[in-house]
């Protein structure tokens, strides 16, 4: 397999605090409704404690994106390592790719009109530096990992809730949730 | 796509994310906002210090809070681009939280006071934009008219809190109202004065180990804080001791983000605290666990404290008090005595309580006994203050004017020898009950740094109390619930366009705070305000204040620099801090040595200056005050704000849309309640419309909502809560108690 590179979400580790994603609001400062990145609380049927367990999720730089196949003017191109890269100055603000990818990754911008996502901070990768929401989790729980090397048999492609499309085969890998041992009052 | 959209949006998202989710694909209600975005997506400004244009600045997070981080600031043509943690603090290597990264937006929101405005008509929003030299004016004429009615200043209150924990602030405590004359200050801490209080009377000071160091522990019971919302840059150490082989406990009424990521949570009955941790310590006495070579050495009666729990506590009075089994409380109590390291960081909530010191006494007693004070990776962890000797210039510098008059403090006042004047303090957790009965009347407030209407309770006295004054000045960056209310506001700046210094209550870690952006709009730093009133005074009446009027807030930042803060961080001057933040060169280990403070140097369970202040000299347990409705009423820290701030801005608002209180199912279920209903909590104080969501996060008898100032919504928990205070905090904080602000009592119903 060649290079690709993916986000790690450790939801054992995630606190939800949404730095993640405010540090790209952060960096890219997107209208305001706009998010690139969002954290998501899982469902009580999935983790039983409301708002305690969450999935952060971006862009998930498919192998297959379906933004790319479905844009008329070519504005998304996939680098070699894998990030997709959607270049505004080429988006005509068709939404097709907003509407095609079942992540919700690409947002619409009312301003520009235009489309725009996650680009895995790929200067800042290009730079030796983690994106800044990998930059900005206080517990690591939140990783860049390359699959073309990522071995861990833990690791969930489809943990529950997650949209299993596999033929865009998103790029993201996660760890699920631990509950504590609770003990609730009598009375 | 769209059907199966849908189905990943009811497969993972709750049902409030899922409709914000949903507005965000259609995205047509972002369209009418003002802010362009000042980057491109593509535009990124590169990494190194002045790479993609931006140069970087030191900046110090200026909020009250644990983690006080240390920031880098990057700045192009003027203006502030993005920010991130300092990577030299090993505090928070590098990492900001959700408030700290939408500082950019805070500075240029659209909504920041812009100009001196004047309200016509208290209460209306009929503003007016007014210059400076008007604003100034009007104030000066109304001090002097005050101080020539009155003969003295007793009616002009300043209530300056922790809005910004910016030492340069205290030009408005210690400078300008000093310089003016005699007042009244609001005074007492909203926070932690009652725990203050007990680590007082127990170890002799309130000092924490180096939170760093938490990684040592080889247990840890995180008591009643929740640090995964609080101090989200603790919670490595916490994992580091984790993955060492560490275990972790949380004790909470509320099941926490903190406590989803423990190994065990225990959830005692509110206000039992003290209960769950003398039981503990009676069954570490019975298995023979205490550490009795520690507690001879170091310790003043202990004898005592054996007494009192053996005549007194049982593990099955503990559990019945609490809730908690008996044979979870004596396994865990088993588990922390012979863990070594153990720890206890003691969170700020379980201490707002009636009986909230001597829960925190207790606890710190837990800690002593098992050995764990003194020890690497233990301690009875709460804050510190070590790191806080500035000057807080100009505090010795200032004196009033010739010839005020003020407050005479018959308990200090000896027959027969000259009037000492003081200023008047008055418990801002009683702001309220202390305006209504002061005597002479407050007929001016100024307040800074601080939003009472949202933070103080027993809101609607309050609000009745503001409205009588003559004249209401707000200094502040936005129009909160409290500047609704003034005649005047000044628009103040953020601490990207002045200077300052800044040191956490929690880390050892201290940061300088360039100016890197020039002020907003029209907006002064509280120095250049003080010292513009002043010129004015002087100007319509000469040698009416005695404050400084034309010192820069720079020079004012370095004054407040002295030689016990450069030889604790090891710097020589306060240039040195250009280059990044320092740590204090202390000992992380807190009474490492065994010399406590207190009266007889040793630890003390058995304390006299607690008797003296008229508390049990035990770490005895008292109950709580009894309910007086139906539910208790939780109002703790949201993680999207800092008490009031950063919850009106847009960017926040894209991921915490509106208020809410969280309700046990079977309490819903009684009330035919379920998520999504607007609900009124209500009490003979108040009342506060909400929208429902239910959790058993919360136990049944109780109701969470958290503080918060939305903007355009009148949403307030202060609304419901009465200002009972809490047993202690009168011996370190100038007489005033803390308050019982997680100890109130309402109740439900549909709307």
């Amino acid at each position: 397999m060649s290079k690709q590179l993916a986000f790690y979400v450790d939801s054992q580790k995630c606190i939800g605090c949404f730095s993640c994603a405010m540090a790209c609001k952060n960096m890219y400062h997107p209208e305001p409704g706009v998010k690139w990145r969002q954290v998501y609380p899982l469902s009580e049927d999935i983790y039983p404690h409301h708002e305690r367990a969450f999935y952060s999720l971006a862009c998930n730089h498919c192998e297959h994106p379906t933004c790319l196949e479905c844009c008329p003017v070519g504005a998304y191109t996939k680098r070699e390592d894998g990030i997709v890269v959607h270049d505004q100055d080429k988006c005509i603000g068709c939404g097709n790719c907003v509407r095609s990818c079942p992540y919700g990754a690409p947002q619409y911008n009312p301003k520009l009109k235009k489309a725009e996502k996650c680009s895995m901070c790929w200067e800042r990768i290009d730079a030796k530096l983690e994106p800044a929401c990998v930059q900005a989790c206080p517990v690591k729980a939140l990783r860049i990992i390359d699959l073309s090397e990522f071995d861990d048999a833990e690791a969930l492609h489809y943990p529950p809730g997650f949209p299993r499309f596999e033929s865009l085969n998103p790029s993201v890998r996660f760890k699920l949730p631990r509950h504590p041992h609770v003990v609730r009052r009598n009375g | 796509m769209e059907k199966e959209r849908k189905s990943m949006n009811s497969s993972l998202l709750s049902e409030m994310s899922r409709r914000s989710f949903v507005k965000l694909l259609t995205a047509g209600g972002a369209a009418a906002m003002l802010h362009g975005g000042l980057l491109t997506p593509k535009a990124f400004a590169g990494p190194a210090k002045t790479a993609g244009g931006c140069k970087a600045f030191h900046s110090a997070c200026q909020r009250n809070c644990y983690d006080t981080c240390a920031m880098l600031s990057y700045v192009d043509d003027g203006v502030l681009k993005y920010v991130e943690g300092d990577k030299q603090s090993t505090f928070t290597n590098g990492g900001l939280c959700v408030k700290g990264y939408s500082y950019p937006r805070r500075v240029y929101s659209p909504d920041r006071i812009k100009y001196p405005m004047k309200q016509i008509g208290r209460g209306t929003g009929n503003w007016k934009r007014i210059s400076w030299e008007e604003a100034i004016d009007s104030i000066c004429d109304k001090i002097l008219s005050i101080k020539k009615e009155d003969g003295h200043l007793l009616g002009l209150a300043l209530d300056k809190n922790s809005g910004s924990e910016g030492i340069t602030n205290c030009a408005v405590i210690q400078g300008l109202f000093t310089g003016l004359g005699y007042t009244t200050r609001f005074e007492g801490s909203n926070c932690w004065p009652a725990g203050y209080d007990a680590q007082y009377f127990d170890f002799g000071d309130m000092v924490c180990n180096d939170p760093e160091d938490l990684a040592n522990a080889g247990y840890i019971i995180l008591w009643g804080v929740n640090p995964a919302w609080t101090s989200i840059h603790t919670m490595k150490f916490i994992y580091a001791a984790k993955e060492r082989g560490a275990k972790v406990v949380c004790i909470d009424p509320v099941l926490t983000q903190t406590a989803a990521k423990c190994d065990e949570y225990l959830a005692p009955k509110m206000g039992t605290d003290g209960a769950l941790a003398l039981g503990m310590a009676r069954h570490i006495l019975d298995l023979g666990l205490a550490d009795r070579g520690w507690v001879a050495d170091n310790a003043l009666g202990f004898p005592e404290f054996e007494q009192y729990l053996r005549e007194k506590v049982t593990v099955q009075w503990a559990a019945e008090e609490t809730g908690i089994p008996a044979e979870t409380i004596a396994r865990i109590a088993e588990e922390f005595a012979k863990a070594k390291p153990a720890t206890a960081w003691i969170g700020y909530g379980l201490q707002r309580h009636t009986n909230g010191g001597r829960a925190v006494r207790s606890i710190d007693a837990l800690v002593a006994m098992t050995g764990n004070v003194g020890k690497k990776g233990g301690g009875a962890r709460y804050g510190q203050e070590f790191t806080w000797d500035f000057e807080y210039w100009p505090k010795s510098k200032m004196s009033p004017p010739a010839g005020s008059i003020g407050f005479v403090n018959p308990a200090k006042q000896k027959p027969g020898e000259p009037t000492v004047y003081s200023n008047r303090s008055l418990n801002r957790n009683q702001a309220a009950r202390e305006m209504r009965k002061a005597d002479p009347k407050i007929r001016m407030l100024w307040v800074s740094c601080s939003n009472p209407m949202s933070q103080y309770p027993n809101r609607n006295e309050m609000e009745k109390m503001y409205r009588g004054l003559d004249m209401l000045v707000v200094v502040d960056q936005f129009f909160t619930q409290t500047a609704e209310l003034a005649d005047i506001v000044l628009p103040t700046t953020t601490q990207f366009e002045e200077w300052q210094v800044n040191v956490s209550y929690w880390h050892y870690w201290l940061a300088i705070n360039e100016q890197c952006i020039e002020p907003l709009f029209e907006a002064k730093p509280n120095t250049v305000i003080s010292a513009l009133v002043s010129k004015r005074m002087n100007e319509l009446s000469p040698g009416s204040c005695t404050y400084q009027q034309d010192l820069t807030p720079k020079e004012c930042m370095i004054r407040n620099f002295n030689d016990t803060i450069h030889k604790l961080n090891g710097i020589s001057s306060w240039e040195d801090l250009l280059k990044g933040p320092v740590k204090a060169k202390r000992n992380p280990v807190s009474w490492a040595e065994g010399k406590f403070k207190t009266p007889s140097g040793k630890y003390e369970f058995l304390s006299a200056k607690a008797a003296e202040y008229g508390h049990p000299a035990l770490p005895e347990y008292h109950s709580r005050r009894p309910n007086h409705d139906k539910f208790v009423i939780l109002t703790p820290h949201t993680k999207f704000g800092l008490h009031s701030q950063f919850i009106n801005l847009d960017w926040m608002r894209d991921f915490n849309p509106e208020p809410c209180v969280y309700i046990n199912p079977n309490s819903a279920r009684s009330k035919n309640i379920v998520s999504g209903d607007m609900v009124r909590v209500y009490n003979k104080f108040g009342e506060v419309a909400v929208k429902a969501q239910v959790t058993d996060n919360v136990p049944e008898d109780t109701l969470l909502m958290y503080e918060a100032w939305f903007k355009n919504d009148k949403f307030n928990v202060q609304n419901v809560l009465d200002d009972a205070v809490a047993d202690m905090g009168a011996y370190q904080f100038g007489g005033h108690r803390g308050p019982a602000i997680q100890e109130q009592f309402a109740n439900v119903e549909k709307m």
